[in-house]
């Protein structure tokens, strides 16, 4: 029944809690938290202890449980998952990657770091493209949103690993650096991508070159 | 200052840090582990190590083959000696058997159980039975030995065929078939050792020295690494003068056999004859003596005050030079907390030292084992100091500094690693060694109702009813093992305490400090001081009721002690509840709904 007080606020008034000095003394009603605690504790213990119930421990440990026991066991990552980076090799191992710095530029967490350099006199390649002497992730950093894959014009960098960051127990261990990148497999196993490529002095190679353009 | 007063220190300090950093460890995980058991949901119980089964067969043989030949040796020992110590030998085996027995029906009974049926199942439905059939024959063996009397020791009747063969055979032979059923019941493959979870601890000791130990960019470098430090050492220190047993009086002179004594219980009747020392009741050894403490200091318990006290500073100094506000919100809080209630727990505890007389700990505990335990002279104080020290350590309902819900962690915010480690171990430090002080001033320390330094006596006020002399060696091993499972059981209190009691808010600790807590114990010790007048002016007629009411208090410690071993136990033994639930947890409750659904996002 609701009625109107003289504050004109509207409702049904609830009386405070009483509170007598056996409740503020406190002590006795510790003792009685305490004694349903320990009715509890010492019901779950035995029951737990003489195998008249499963450990709810152990139990989660068991398979087709919905609890996923972490290091154990694993939750499959979706196809597209974007994981660890890895920078992908050509048929003679060498990087794909030309240095040509559109990973770094597209970073919206400036996590890659590229030091080109240029092929030495005489190669094939040289005045063609040029090669990372430095390729560094620095994984903390990175947010994971996949730009460097769709920025990279020769498919050298790819974030299909299907593996997430380890635990490590200090941060220079996140720095990734080239030989490690390169040494990440796909999903499929493999180190190298399934698109072609056109090495300079192939038939297929366009031929453009920085002194000869169209 | 011989070399035996280092080498006894250094023992010491031994027993005591292996007691406090071990009792630390198993809290770090009890504590987890028993929230998890009150809760009926997943505790740290998982880590574990795989061992071949082969091994633990052999660690299992090596083991109990070395029981059987100790039981089969000291029987040996002992049959070579004269007619009452093999009779005391045959009795503390016999007992023995006794116990072996029925606790191995139980477990015979329980593996039946799980391979389904069984003829011990069947005849005995309800387990409790052997456990009070088993009562009745430890009663019984103890009513057989003291119908012996010292005067009728020829070797005839049938408590020296007891005592003589029975006993010591059916121990030894209880204990070779209890090793060989564990042995043909480990399997081969590789087994799981978990050490009931408390490997888990060890685990996460491990994880915590390889984790990286960060430093905020701007905080001080040097306070940020000696807090931790400055926190963890008064913890340790404070254990030095607590006194974890009676007064070890040492005679290098004594005759007879070690292992053939150790353990013999009415030796001291003999002692004349050249055995095991026989040790008078009153007063202290005046050579030889080594008291079971680090440092018999004679502040005492002010020394304790004084030290704990500077634990603070490690919180205030870790919270000032985190750079972070929640961190020094989180050291002011520690502080202003400790300020106040360090003025509560010295004031409630000077009723104790009045009733006492002294300040020295090992004093306190010589008081109470003659008269009263600390819990009967001192019942308000007891409760105002244990509430003071659970707001020293930083522990639920007092755990503001730390509060989780309002400033993240206080002052450990901004630490990692073994810093962090230091930190959350040396609050159990604390809590064993606040455990170890309490049981120590309210609980009789190494004191057992009855037990004094020449053996068990049975009395009331001065009337004796019953006297048994015990070897010294064994009087000093029980007072050793009361006082850790004394210290065990008051932790283990606590830290249901903590399981119980929500926290405080910041204001309402500093009321209940300062408006309660305070004046509470001012009021404890004028109420102290009146009644030890009026004691002094009331005569020896009044002196002689108190101590009638004080033998009856340690005969009511008696009793409520072996009633609440035997509801324990037989509570333990109860058979299952009828109404068993069939699903425990959300595992099997989504095995029961048919299990987990492939979610779409799965590759």
């Amino acid at each position: 029944m609701a009625t109107e007080t003289s504050k004109g606020i509207i409702g049904k008034p609830v009386p405070r809690p009483q509170r007598p000095p056996s409740t503020q003394v406190f002590i006795p009603e510790i003792l009685k938290g305490m004694k349903v605690t320990m009715k509890h504790f010492f019901r779950n213990t035995k029951e737990v202890a003489l195998e008249q119930r499963p450990d709810p421990t152990m139990e989660s440990l068991e398979e087709g449980v919905t609890t996923i026991s972490y290091p154990e066991q694993t939750r499959p990552y979706p196809e597209r998952f974007r994981g660890l980076h890895r920078l992908t090799l050509r048929e003679d191992g060498s990087p794909r990657c030309v240095a040509c710095l559109c990973c770094s530029t597209a970073c919206p967490a400036q996590c890659i770091h590229i030091l080109p350099a240029e092929y030495p006199e005489g190669d094939k390649r040289r005045g063609y493209e040029r090669f990372p002497d430095q390729f560094v992730i620095d994984e903390l950093r990175c947010i994971f949103c996949g730009f460097c894959v769709e920025a990279c014009p020769c498919d050298a960098i790819r974030m299909d690993t299907g593996q997430h960051a380890a635990p490590y127990d200090s941060r220079d261990q996140f720095i990734y650096k080239k030989d490690l990148l390169m040494a990440a497999k796909g999903r499929d196993g493999s180190r190298k991508s399934e698109n072609p490529r056109h090495e300079p002095g192939d038939a297929t190679h366009p031929g453009i070159d920085r002194d000869h353009k169209h | 200052m011989d070399g035996y007063f280092f080498l006894f220190t250094g023992l010491k300090i031994l027993v005591v840090l292996l007691f406090v950093i071990n009792t630390a460890a198993i809290l770090t995980w009890g504590e987890r582990r028993q929230s998890a058991m009150i809760q009926d949901r997943i505790g740290p119980n998982r880590a574990v190590i795989y061992v071949p089964g082969t091994v633990l067969k052999v660690l299992t043989l090596a083991v109990g083959g070395g029981l059987v030949a100790a039981v089969a040796s000291y029987a040996w020992v002992a049959s070579k000696r004269s007619e009452p110590v093999r009779l005391d030998v045959g009795f503390v085996l016999t007992e023995l058997a006794v116990m072996l027995a029925w606790m191995g029906i139980i477990s015979a009974r329980r593996a039946e159980r799980r391979k389904g049926g069984g003829i011990l199942n069947e005849r005995i439905p309800d387990a409790r039975v052997v456990f009070y059939v088993g009562l009745l024959f430890h009663l019984l063996v103890v009513a057989l030995r003291t119908g012996v009397t010292g005067e009728e020791q020829e070797r005839s009747g049938l408590a020296f065929a007891v005592f003589h063969y029975v006993g010591p055979v059916l121990a030894a032979a209880l204990l070779l078939g209890g090793t060989l059923f564990t042995f043909s019941n480990i399997p081969v493959g590789k087994v799981g050792i978990r050490l009931g979870g408390t490997l888990h601890a060890l685990a996460d000791g491990a994880k915590m020295a390889f984790k990286e130990d960060f430093i905020p960019p701007n905080a001080d470098r040097l306070l940020h690494s000696l807090g931790p430090l400055i926190a963890l050492f008064p913890a340790f220190v404070v254990f030095a003068v607590i006194p974890f047993g009676d007064t070890v009086c040492i005679h290098p002179d004594t005759s007879g056999h070690f292992w053939a004594d150790l353990f013999n219980a009415r030796i001291g009747d003999i002692g004349g004859r050249g055995y095991s020392p026989y040790i008078s009741r009153y007063g202290i050894c005046s050579e030889g003596a080594v008291p079971l403490q680090v440092a018999n200091l004679n502040v005492g318990i002010l020394y304790m005050f004084a030290l704990a006290g500077t634990g603070i500073i490690g919180a205030a100094i870790a919270g000032w030079s985190s750079d972070n506000k929640f961190s020094l919100l989180g050291g002011l809080r520690a502080s202003s907390q400790m300020v106040s209630y360090e003025v509560a727990m010295g004031l409630s505890l000077v009723g104790a030292f009045m009733t006492y007389g002294s300040v020295r700990l090992d004093d306190m505990v010589r008081w109470q084992s003659e008269n009263a335990w600390g819990i009967f002279v001192q019942p308000f104080a007891f409760f105002l100091f244990l509430a003071a020290s659970i707001a020293e350590n930083k522990r639920l309902p007092f755990d503001a500094p730390e509060g989780e819900s309002e400033i993240v962690a206080g002052y450990s915010l901004e630490y990692s690693g073994f810093k962090f480690g230091m930190f959350m171990f040396g609050e159990y430090i604390e809590l064993a060694v606040a455990s170890a002080v309490l049981v120590t001033v309210f609980f009789g320390g190494y004191a057992l109702p009855f037990l004094h330094r020449d053996g068990i006596t049975l009395e009331l006020g001065n009337t004796v009813y019953y006297h048994l002399a015990l070897s010294h060696r064994l009087v000093i091993v029980l007072g050793v093992i009361t006082f850790f499972l004394k210290t065990w059981i008051a932790c283990w209190v606590q830290l249901f305490i903590r399981w119980t009691v929500p926290r405080f808010r910041y204001d309402q600790i500093m009321k209940l400090g300062w408006r309660f807590l305070l004046p509470s114990a001012l009021v404890n010790v004028v109420l102290t001081g009146v009644v030890l007048l009026v004691i002094d002016a009331a005569g020896p007629a009044f002196g002689s009721t108190l101590d009638v009411l004080a033998d009856a208090s340690q005969g009511l410690v008696l009793v409520l002690g072996v009633v609440g071993f035997i509801v324990l136990v037989s509570g333990i033994l109860a058979p299952p509840r009828k109404r068993a639930r069939a699903v425990s947890s959300s595992a099997t409750f989504a095995k029961a709904a048919g299990g987990t659904q492939t979610s779409p996002m799965q590759a």
